[in-house]
């Protein structure tokens, strides 16, 4: 790891130092993290070790009090989910990111939907939305009957993947998954694997925060593992077994 | 990708559980018209479809408040206090002012009254209930402040759009009508309108997605006192004067009630303005219908109150049913429900 304060060259993002505070708890306490192109990072720990908290703050969902944060070599403020969105960080949140009662394809491009004409005539492109829609759960090999079904109606790994689609969609460069199996069957798991796989062949980053250890040793080139408030390993897959994984948790939980 | 194989006859009963305000709307018409003598006349349709009006834009704008998740109490004094406060303006305080100068005034300052709600509703984050049960308060009894009374002597250019008729119709007929094309046209077309059903089918979403719930709370309640400040012209029509009590009463009970049998959902996210203006048309037919059969007004206001329940209650049964219809998916789809 490096030292706070110094720019890694050529990583995708780069953390340094990140604060926060809720009130009295002490949230993050000077996180520095790097994240490499095409990487796939498991962000493994405790509940309350501040997983859902740094993700928030990588897209742009609340705001940090301390620390910097670089975007392929750039300092960046990271002060709303636009910007992140704009850099290229997408975020697929845990179960809550879909609104169940508007189609599929509209929550592929909810928030960014493709317009037609211009000014105060701007319409809807739904035609076009409806095809990339098509194209993009077809890519996945999701099989939804229709793009126009109400978001409701699909099955939990179904929903990932259309979150994942959005992503795709939208040329990112970082994926966050925020627990994305934890809410699946053994198939609706082996689904949404696919997807981070089929991410990796992208070239797309992607970091995936779970306490799911099987799930995310499956696919992960590296692992972070945060321990009330800080990263207290950071580990490539090779030198490590699930079970040190396990162990590193509990030990974390111990010191706690 | 190829739309849902279902079948023909399933196609037609989604079709007629979806539309089925205006299969009540025809069931009420028929019985009102096989008591009523009258009440199956050209005339009496074009009257039903005006006493429809005013209301009707005030169901619209409750509508939208309602499918972004909110609601808004302060609709129907926010189209009574906009018509005092313009009437006031035009005839006492300024009347060099030209009447016409009261059209769009009277829209603006119900804007207005609306961003009120908005601002602390979006940017204070205050419950919108609580806030608009103030603002309910303040602007019915400002109006009263105002004047007690009636204000008389309104530029026939007020009266116009609410009164006035070209070719034998109401001029508020198409006023009506416009407002619902146009805010059906907003609310399924353009992404505000999108976000208005996002924001109301899930908020937490919409935020993570980067829309921003201030402003979009913010727009949407001053769209709707927009439409209440219109609402209030076509009250002052009627009238050809402004009372005090105008739109006062149960116009904003007869707003949610027009809303909800329109198939548009309390809990936010789900609705149309071409239910919302079932809703108003069936509104326009149980007044017209029950004014006609009843003398004494507080029977007929009970009676009112009965029959919205009787189209509540289907319409939950609609809901229930259309869930039903949309769950069973044909074809292997895998995952669970």
């Amino acid at each position: 790891m490096s030292l706070p304060g110094r720019p890694v060259p050529g990583a995708l993002l780069d953390l340094q130092s990140i604060e926060k505070w809720y009130g009295e708890v002490h949230a993050l306490r000077g996180v520095t993290l790097q994240i490499h192109r095409s990487e796939i990072v498991g962000l493994i720990g405790d509940n309350g070790a501040g997983k859902s908290t740094l993700i928030k703050i990588i897209s742009g969902v609340i705001p940090r009090d301390g620390g910097q944060i670089s975007w392929k070599g750039e300092n960046v403020t990271l002060d709303s989910v636009r910007q992140a969105q704009a850099l290229g960080i997408e975020t697929v949140h845990q179960d809550r990111a879909v609104v169940g009662i508007m189609s599929v394809a509209r929550n592929i491009f909810l928030g960014r939907e493709p317009t037609r004409g211009f000014g105060p005539l701007r319409v809807l492109d739904r035609p076009r939305m409806a095809q990339d829609a098509g194209r993009l759960l077809r890519s996945l090999r999701l099989h939804i009957p229709s793009v126009d079904q109400e978001a409701r109606f699909c099955s939990g790994g179904e929903m990932q993947g259309v979150a994942i689609a959005r992503a795709m969609h939208f040329k990112a460069s970082l994926v966050i998954l925020d627990e994305p199996t934890t809410a699946l069957a053994v198939t609706g798991v082996q689904t949404v694997l696919s997807f981070i796989r089929r991410l990796k062949e992208d070239q797309i980053a992607c970091i995936f925060v779970t306490h799911n250890l099987h799930d995310v040793y499956a696919v992960a080139d590296r692992f972070l593992v945060m321990v009330r408030g800080r990263v207290a390993a950071n580990i490539r897959r090779e030198e490590v077994t699930v079970e040190d994984l396990v162990q590193m948790q509990l030990a974390g939980k111990a010191e706690a | 990708m190829a739309g849902p194989r279902r079948s023909a006859v399933q196609r037609a009963q989604l079709f007629v559980v979806q539309n089925l305000i205006w299969a009540i709307l025809v069931v009420a018409f028929l019985a009102f018209s096989a008591t009523l003598p009258n009440f199956f006349t050209l005339q009496n349709v074009h009257f039903i479809l005006y006493v429809a009006s005013a209301i009707g834009l005030l169901v619209f704008a409750e509508s939208l408040v309602l499918i972004s998740g909110s609601m808004d109490l302060s609709i129907a004094h926010i189209a009574g206090l906009s018509s005092m406060l313009v009437g006031a303006l035009t005839v006492r305080w300024l009347p060099f002012l030209p009447g016409w100068t009261g059209i769009p005034l009277i829209v603006l300052v119900g804007a207005l009254l609306g961003s009120v709600n908005g601002f602390f509703v979006g940017w204070i984050g205050i419950n919108p209930f609580l806030v608009t049960l103030s603002t309910f308060l303040m602007y019915n009894w400002l109006t009263f402040y105002i004047n007690r009374g009636a204000i008389s002597g309104v530029s026939p250019a007020l009266v116009f759009l609410g009164g006035g008729r070209v070719l034998g119709l109401f001029v508020a007929i198409p006023v009506m009508l416009l407002s619902c094309v146009l805010l059906g046209f907003v609310l399924t077309r353009t992404r505000f309108g999108g976000y208005v059903h996002a924001i109301g089918g899930n908020a937490e979403a919409a935020r993570m997605l980067g829309i921003d719930l201030r402003w979009m709370n913010f727009w949407v309640f001053t769209i709707a006192g927009a439409l209440a400040g219109l609402s209030g012209l076509l009250y002052i029509g009627y009238l050809a004067s402004i009372p005090s009590t105008i739109a006062g009463g149960d116009d904003i009970f007869l707003a949610f009630a027009g809303a909800i049998i329109g198939g548009i959902s309390l809990k936010g996210g789900e609705g149309s303005m071409t239910g919302a203006l079932g809703g108003v048309l069936l509104l326009g037919i149980i007044d017209t219908g029950t004014a006609m059969t009843l003398i004494n007004p507080a029977l007929r206001g009970f009676l009112n109150g009965l029959i919205l329940l009787l189209a509540i209650l289907i319409n939950k049964y609609r809901v229930e049913l259309r869930d039903r219809f949309l769950m069973s998916r044909p074809g292997p789809v895998g995952g669970a429900p």
